[in-house]
């Protein structure tokens, strides 16, 4: 045959790290592709992490956030000047915030919608606006849309809107454009918002005055300490002013609305980083050391011919390095890819704008890194000893005999259990034969368990965590009067409203009791009517208030910073607004949210509180229940009851909606839960490969055993359920280190998570979901990848397998 | 390096060698002091049932594996005094070793296989000589239309070819073989046996451990080992 004549350039041990690469295909994928997971995990992680610091930062910050949010009484321009003469402020906005009714059916239905009213939109500098489509200063009777209002509503630019006043008199808007709006806290509740013009606001009826002071501070603008400072004189004026203060929220000009989700993201991705960084690693070494097992007999042969130590170790460290950057070529792209997707997800879910795709130089740096100096770490042990094999030991053909030791433990094993069958000892000992394979190969599967299940635990625990703070906030809004009222004066007069569904008047009140060093300890005491509704929190020990109770009070875990001995049953001594002290039972004992709340939240009986704060038939905390329980209604309804107690010459010191605070906490823990699911499968991929790699790995090196084995009878079912024995043996070891390895992750995913959401550690719910579904997963991915190897490996003929290299 | 002291004419020296194995029975003794001097240009073969020693001895002259005690002298080199990476320069140089299954690299063609020594010893300057030797050992072995398919495309004996060609790679003076002809048929054998004779014909000196008596009986030296000794020394 006629031969193409060819010339050398590359020496051929070179060639051979290549050809090996090439011509072992099937292999080299399988390599590449657990070098390649690990670092597109750590990839995608970095880049969404990069992806929405900084363009949360950069979008937040370009808006010109306010740093002091006020909510007060209505106040006019000239209020807005005195503010901005003020030392420390630097620039200073009123907006009129409330709520209408929406439609675009002509009337047949209605929605709530927040408005906001700015009086000159050419010279509104605070929270700018960003134009989506259309026009982002809106002319009279005109509307511009905020842009999530789209994924609740249908609106199109040019469309008219229609607009129900108090009245009930029906006014017609044009949408003119839809912008974005940093201010907004996104999530899954996130609220419909418009904006119009002062001049709109008083033609559909509403005062022409603000309700909000937006403020933005001289000096160090991300500096709290000198927000609060500026925010604490503002206060003061208002004071003056006889302004009161409904809430104020003070916030660094790179505090996203959404920061303490996206921490509390960032660090678990941090986190998860961390540990796929490990289970990576892992699963390089485990891969590796499989490879160059392969490669034992080829370094005898080398060596033979002449080869040095360092000439064999630079071949297999170039090999690495080459698989590592084949593993990186794959990984960037995807990971980039990834990460923005990732990133836009989030972006979307926090109402935070994401700019366009790119790739994170950072990200890119780290995978390099990893890509080339973990394989290297992992591979550097195998290819030390195994340059260091003398041309004996590596060419030496006994390799079925090779044992690591187990085989006379094993032998002792099936001597003292019988029962067991001699081809499952042989698949129990043939799992043990190589130590540090299957050491390695358990800790890829062992950490992948553990991560997938604690992301299940932390599921549950969040969800534990909702359930717990529900109970708090069953009423739509809370009214604290600043004296008692009457309640029957108050409820006729709040129940009139249409929409208000229900009200009930509580009594609050200090109780203290002595702590036994001389001070005492304050409780706040929320008296309850016995019969209530709209209070259900988690107990722990014990029970709720019931009817019929006398001096029974219920109180918060936060007890235990005080009396970390005290229990349900157990009594204390307690007086009632500085009143005489009387023994308690504490009948009950409930979780709190807040751990480290410098107060102890408590229930007693209306009943008895009332009487002993000679304040029956009276209450100073109005419950309102609403027939529409979203926050938008909520926080219609408190503009009214507003309107209404100023009208009426109630005084009161706060309203409250009820779902602001749950709203808040369930949009992070939803947001969260989401993505951790996502990692749950990005975890079970990843130890899917090691498994399938490992498996694969442990077949093919057996490959000349199994040939023998068939040489002297055995069929193919009987090498086929041997190794498959063997492999879901594997997954069963690793289910179970899982277990207990899951328990750490659990709790420090946790610790992270809680901290950035609620500042307190969430008590941890452990989930038999996680549990069982990775026992199914690991037990069903170590068949398959046992079965598939076995099954290549049983039909290849005794010959083909006797002279397999 | 330590160098003999006495290069004399014995092309290789072996004084009261003795390899002793541990095994899970005690130790195994499988050369018990073997005295030997193989001349320059000798073709000697060595004879014996499995587990006389024949490989061990090869073994130990090719610096595979070390000795329990005694020395080995191979032209000017003191082996048994060698590190195992010393060991591997001077075998890459100077020892061409021959299996009876070729030990050929599987992902190389076979003019790549017979480069290789070459590569790992630095020789011939460049890949172009390299090459080019290469591509005359082939022809010499008379395989060259072969030289760039990979081993598992060609026959047992055209492999065993190559591994000759790889093994003169190097031009060593010593040529130690382990059952060359071992797995191939009579004909091959033949061959191949012919290729070793014309080795020897051009200045060679090879060391064959065989169980072929019909070959042996052709060669100018015969050994016999019996369990670790040698018992017939006889040339032809």
């Amino acid at each position: 045959m006629e031969q193409t004549p060819k010339t050398y350039t590359a020496r051929p041990r070179w060639l051979k790290v290549l050809l090996d690469i090439w011509e072992n295909r099937s292999r080299t994928a399988l390599v590449v592709a657990s070098i390649a997971v690990g670092v597109f995990a750590v990839g995608m992680i970095i880049s969404t992490y990069v992806i929405l610091a900084t363009d949360m930062e950069e979008s937040y910050g370009g808006s010109n956030p306010a740093n002091i949010q006020i909510r007060t009484r209505p106040f006019d321009e000239d209020f807005v000047k005195i503010i901005a003469k003020l030392p420390g402020v630097r620039q200073v906005e009123g907006r009129n915030r409330t709520s209408l009714r929406l439609s675009q059916d002509e009337g047949k239905t209605w929605r709530s919608l927040r408005v906001i009213a700015i009086d000159d939109f050419e010279n509104s500098e605070i929270f700018i606006r960003e134009s989506v489509e259309g026009k982002t200063v809106p002319a009279d009777r005109e509307i511009l849309l905020e842009s999530r209002i789209l994924e609740e509503f249908d609106v199109e630019v040019g469309e008219t809107l229609q607009i129900q006043l108090s009245s009930g008199t029906v006014r017609e808007l044009e949408v003119t454009g839809l912008v974005r709006d940093q201010s907004i806290e996104g999530g899954p509740n996130a609220q419909a918002v418009a904006y119009i013009t002062m001049d709109t606001l008083t033609w559909l009826g509403q005062e022409p005055s603000f309700n909000r002071l937006m403020i933005t501070v001289e000096g160090d603008n991300i500096d709290l300490a000198n927000i609060e400072a500026v925010s604490q004189i503002v206060e003061d004026r208002l004071e003056e002013s006889n302004m009161p203060l409904i809430s104020v929220i003070n916030s660094p000009s790179n505090e996203h609305p959404s920061s303490v989700t996206v921490l509390a993201i960032l660090s678990v991705l941090g986190a998860m980083g961390g540990l796929m960084l490990v289970l990576g690693g892992s699963l390089i070494a485990n891969t590796l050391t499989a490879l160059l097992n392969q490669q034992m007999r080829q370094i005898g042969v080398m060596k033979l011919v002449g080869a040095r130590n360092l000439q064999v170790i630079s071949m297999y460290l170039v090999l690495i390095i080459l698989l590592g950057l084949i593993s990186l070529v794959v990984s960037i792209p995807l990971a980039a890819w990834g990460g923005y997707q990732f990133a836009l997800f989030f972006g979307d879910l926090l109402s935070i704008s994401i700019g366009s795709f790119r790739f994170v130089p950072r990200a890119i740096v780290v995978q390099a890194l990893i890509a080339i100096f973990i394989p290297i770490l992992a591979g550097i042990f195998p290819v030390i000893s195994g340059s260091r094999l003398t041309v004996e030991e590596a060419i030496s053909d006994d390799s079925a005999s090779k044992d690591g030791g187990s085989g006379r433990f094993f032998e002792k094993l099936g001597e003292s259990m019988e029962w067991i069958s001699r081809p499952l000892l042989i698949s129990i000992r043939n799992t043990f034969r190589n130590v540090r394979r299957l050491s390695l190969t358990l800790f890829t599967l062992t950490v992948a368990g553990g991560i997938f299940i604690a992301v299940f635990n932390m599921q549950a625990s969040l969800n534990n965590f909702i359930g717990s703070v529900t109970g708090l906030f069953k009423a739509d809004i809370s009214v604290s009067l600043s004296r008692p009222y009457r309640e029957i004066e108050i409820a006729s007069l709040v129940e009139s409203i249409p929409g208000v569904a229900d009200t009930e008047m509580w009594l609050s009140a200090l109780g203290d009791t002595p702590k036994g060093d001389g001070s005492d300890i304050v409780f706040t005491i929320q008296a309850p009517p016995a019969a209530s509704d709209l209070i259900a929190p988690n107990i722990t020990q014990g029970r709720f208030l019931q009817e019929g109770d006398t001096n029974a009070i219920v109180v918060a875990e936060t007890i235990w910073a005080d009396l970390p001995e005290l229990k349900a049953g157990d009594t204390i001594e307690m007086g009632i607004n500085d009143g005489r002290a009387e023994e308690w039972t504490v009948v009950g004992i409930f979780s709190f949210p807040e751990r480290d709340a410098d107060f102890i939240l408590s229930y007693a009986p209306y009943e008895i509180i009332s009487q002993q704060t000679n304040n029956v038939g009276r209450g100073t905390v109005l419950k309102v229940v609403l027939d529409e329980q979203t926050l938008v209604n909520q926080e219609r309804y408190a503009n009214t009851l507003d309107t209404l107690f100023q009208d009426e010459g109630i005084r009161f010191e706060s309203i409250e909606e009820g779902m602001t605070t749950l709203e808040s906490v369930s949009e992070a823990i939803s947001t969260l839960v989401s993505f951790f699911l996502g990692m749950a499968v990005l975890t079970a991929v990843v130890g899917s490969i090691g498994l399938a790699g490992t498996m694969s790995m442990n077949v093919m090196e057996r490959i000349r055993e199994i040939g023998i084995l068939r040489a002297i009878g055995a069929v193919d079912s009987a090498v086929m359920s041997s190794v498959l024995v063997e492999g879901v043996f594997i997954g069963f070891i690793s289910w179970l280190l899982g277990i207990a390895v899951c328990v750490p992750i659990s709790y420090g995913l946790l610790t992270m998570v809680s901290l950035a959401i609620t500042n307190s550690v969430m008590p941890m719910v452990f989930s038999a979901t996680g549990f069982w579904l990775w026992f199914l997963v690991i037990i069903g991915l170590s068949a398959i990848a046992s079965i598939i190897p076995a099954r290549n490996a049983s039909r290849l003929t005794i010959r083909e397998v006797l002279a397999y290299e | 390096m330590q160098k003999a002291t006495k290069r004399d004419q014995a092309l290789v020296q072996i004084r009261g060698l003795k390899k002793n194995y541990e095994t899970p029975a005690g130790e195994f003794p499988a050369l018990k002091g073997i005295d030997l001097e193989i001349e320059q240009g000798e073709f000697v073969a060595m004879l014996g049932k499995s587990g006389a020693g024949k490989s061990t001895l090869i073994n130990m002259l090719t610096g595979i594996d070390r000795p329990t005690t005694g020395e080995i002298v191979v032209g000017s080199q003191q082996v048994h005094t060698l590190n195992e990476e010393q060991i591997a320069v001077w075998r890459g140089r100077s020892v061409g070793v021959i299996f009876q299954f070729f030990q050929l690299m599987p992902s190389l063609t076979c003019v790549e296989n017979v480069m290789l020594p070459m590569d790992f010893g630095n020789l011939y300057h460049n890949q172009r000589s390299r090459y080019q030797r290469a591509m005359h050992l082939l022809e010499q072995m008379e395989i060259a239309e072969h030289a760039h398919k990979p081993p598992s495309a060609v026959s047992g004996g055209q492999r065993q070819r190559v591994a000759i060609a790889r093994a003169l790679a190097n031009d060593p003076d010593f040529i130690a073989a382990d059952e060359p002809t071992g797995s191939l048929d009579s004909k091959t054998a033949d061959a191949v046996f012919r290729l070793f004779e014309e080795m020897v014909a051009q200045g060679k000196t090879i060391l064959m451990a065989t169980h072929d008596r019909d070959l042996a009986s052709r060669v100018s030296r015969q050994l016999l080992l019996v369990d670790g000794k040698i018992v017939d020394d006889s040339k032809g």
